[in-house]
């Protein structure tokens, strides 16, 4: 496989199962360079397990993960540097101010002190918060703290993006903002993962729309279809009806 | 050791100073050992017979060693509690406030990060025990001890030795912390600490276990051998590991 068909994440089959029968019982998920991929489910589909299991925060019981060809427990540390995610808790440091953080995290993802000041920079640039640059994140709204922290997911020029439910708290110009974003760094080559419980302005911009229900996915919704919203439910209405007797 | 160690110490570092807690109880160790030090002395000097119970074989001793040795009584316990606090909150607090999960997938590895976090505490320790060590040299100084008893003021390196080897034995706090993900499994692991260092004490035979024999070895230095003090590095050595180790294969699984 050539460096430019490699798939910046490719999962197969994989199993996390928690008591009560939560969790993921069995997903596949590719990721091309320059794709974006969004999941879309109810609260409590496996989206945000599905994530973990990608980023290696939960081991799977049963599957395998490849980051740009790299099955996940063999990779080097150093293949992360490539890689920016912001699942559930933005990295932001209550006693950190805005730039403070952005550094801390250019400087987690293994670039240099100097370095690192102009790469937060432009991200402040780019997030509009040069507001917020010198305020304390325990001082900053939900929304703006969310902003920091995509901030510090993207700043570095991942080559994979993971983002869970990033528009959560984001006000119209924050969803603008990271939408734009994503679109730069999907055209520069980025493969992005973007999870919602709703059909929000990033899963519209997919290239992929895969349904996520009770840990399986279900199907896919073709982003350029029309009335997204009703095939979405209908999917899941089908879905619900079809799992007591299988 | 991986090479982003200098980078995750750099980190630690920004994120222990930036924050108010390591610097508060800094503060309440330094200042809080010092005072009760002082109006310990000065009940001493008065002839409280309630304070002078309390020293116990203290009572007797003046100079810088009877100061030395108060402030140890103090530092013994008092100590445990402060430093273990300070190592739940370093570890504690990434998962009571969710930062945790932004210290995955990162070139850094957790474990990297893990033993930063240890390396920061104890720079920050070490920098307690030298603040505590220049007040108690001030309040000997105020007690005219610069000139009633020169040659005693050796009794000082007591003090550092005793911080330091105290924040050495609160490392398991930091596990606890990790294995119970927040703050409070944390603090109690500390309050455990006190109590079995006070059963040890109390029954007689502290002198060669290491959680206890620092703070015996500096009220009364005779009645300890020091190479004792040597065993109280295995401590933070089996425990800092175990810490490396359960970060290592942590899972955000709960």
């Amino acid at each position: 496989m050539t460096e430019s068909s490699t798939p910046r994440l490719d999962a197969r089959g994989l199993v996390r199962e928690f008591p009560g029968g939560a969790g993921v019982h069995g997903i596949d998920l590719s990721i091309a360079p320059g794709e974006i991929h969004a999941i879309v489910g109810l609260n409590g589909a496996g989206k945000t397990t599905l994530m973990r299991l990608v980023l290696g925060m939960l081991r799977p019981q049963a599957g395998t993960v490849r980051i740009d060809g790299v099955r996940l427990p063999d990779a080097p540390a150093a293949m992360w540097a490539d890689v920016g995610q912001l699942v559930e808790h933005p990295l932001a440091y209550a006693e950190l101010d805005g730039r403070s953080n952005l550094v801390v995290a250019a400087r987690l993802h293994g670039i240099g002190r100097r370095q690192a000041a102009e790469v937060a920079d432009r991200a402040i640039a780019e997030f509009d918060l040069a507001r917020y640059a010198e305020v304390r994140a325990s001082r900053l709204s939900l929304g703006n703290r969310q902003r920091v922290g995509l901030a510090a997911a993207l700043q570095h020029e991942p080559r994979l993006i993971v983002l869970d439910e990033p528009t959560n708290a984001l006000d119209p110009a924050g969803v603008i903002l990271l939408r734009e974003a994503l679109l730069r760094r999907a055209a520069a080559g980025a493969g992005i993962l973007v999870s919602s419980h709703h059909l929000d302005e990033v899963a519209r911009i997919a290239d992929r729309i895969t349904v996520i229900n009770t840990g399986l996915a279900i199907g896919a919704l073709d982003p350029e279809g029309i009335d997204l919203e009703r095939a979405f439910f209908a999917m899941l209405h089908a879905d619900d009806l079809e799992r007591p007797a299988a | 050791m991986s090479a982003l160690f200098g980078t995750a110490v750099a980190v630690e570092a920004q994120k222990a100073l930036a924050s108010r807690v390591m610097i508060s109880i800094a503060a309440l160790v330094v200042g809080g050992i010092a005072a009760l030090s002082l109006g310990m002395m000065l009940g001493a000097a008065s002839g409280d017979e309630q304070i002078l119970a309390k020293m116990g074989p203290l009572a007797g001793v003046g100079g810088w060693a009877g100061l030395v040795g108060v402030v140890a009584q103090i530092t013994a316990a008092g100590g445990v509690v402060a430093f273990g606090v300070a190592l739940s909150w370093m570890f504690g607090r990434e998962f009571a406030d969710g930062t945790v999960a932004g210290l995955f997938a990162l070139p850094v590895r957790r474990s990297t990060i893990a033993l930063a976090k240890l390396t920061v505490y104890f720079v920050w320790a070490v920098g307690v025990a030298v603040l505590l060590t220049g007040m108690v040299a001030i309040i000997g100084l105020a007690f005219g001890y610069g000139a009633t008893d020169a040659a005693g003021v050796g009794e000082l390196v007591r003090i550092p030795v005793l911080v330091v080897l105290t924040a050495l034995l609160c490392v398991p706090a930091a596990w606890v912390a990790t294995l119970g993900r927040g703050l409070l499994p944390g603090i109690g692991a500390t309050v455990v600490l006190v109590v079995i260092a006070q059963i040890f004490a109390v029954i007689g035979i502290g002198e060669w276990v290491p959680l206890v024999a620092p703070a015996l070895w500096a009220i009364t230095p005779d009645a300890v051998p020091v190479a004792s003090l040597l065993l109280v590095p295995s401590v933070p050595l089996v425990f800092g590991a175990l810490c490396a180790l359960a970060w290592s294969r942590l899972q955000l699984d709960r």
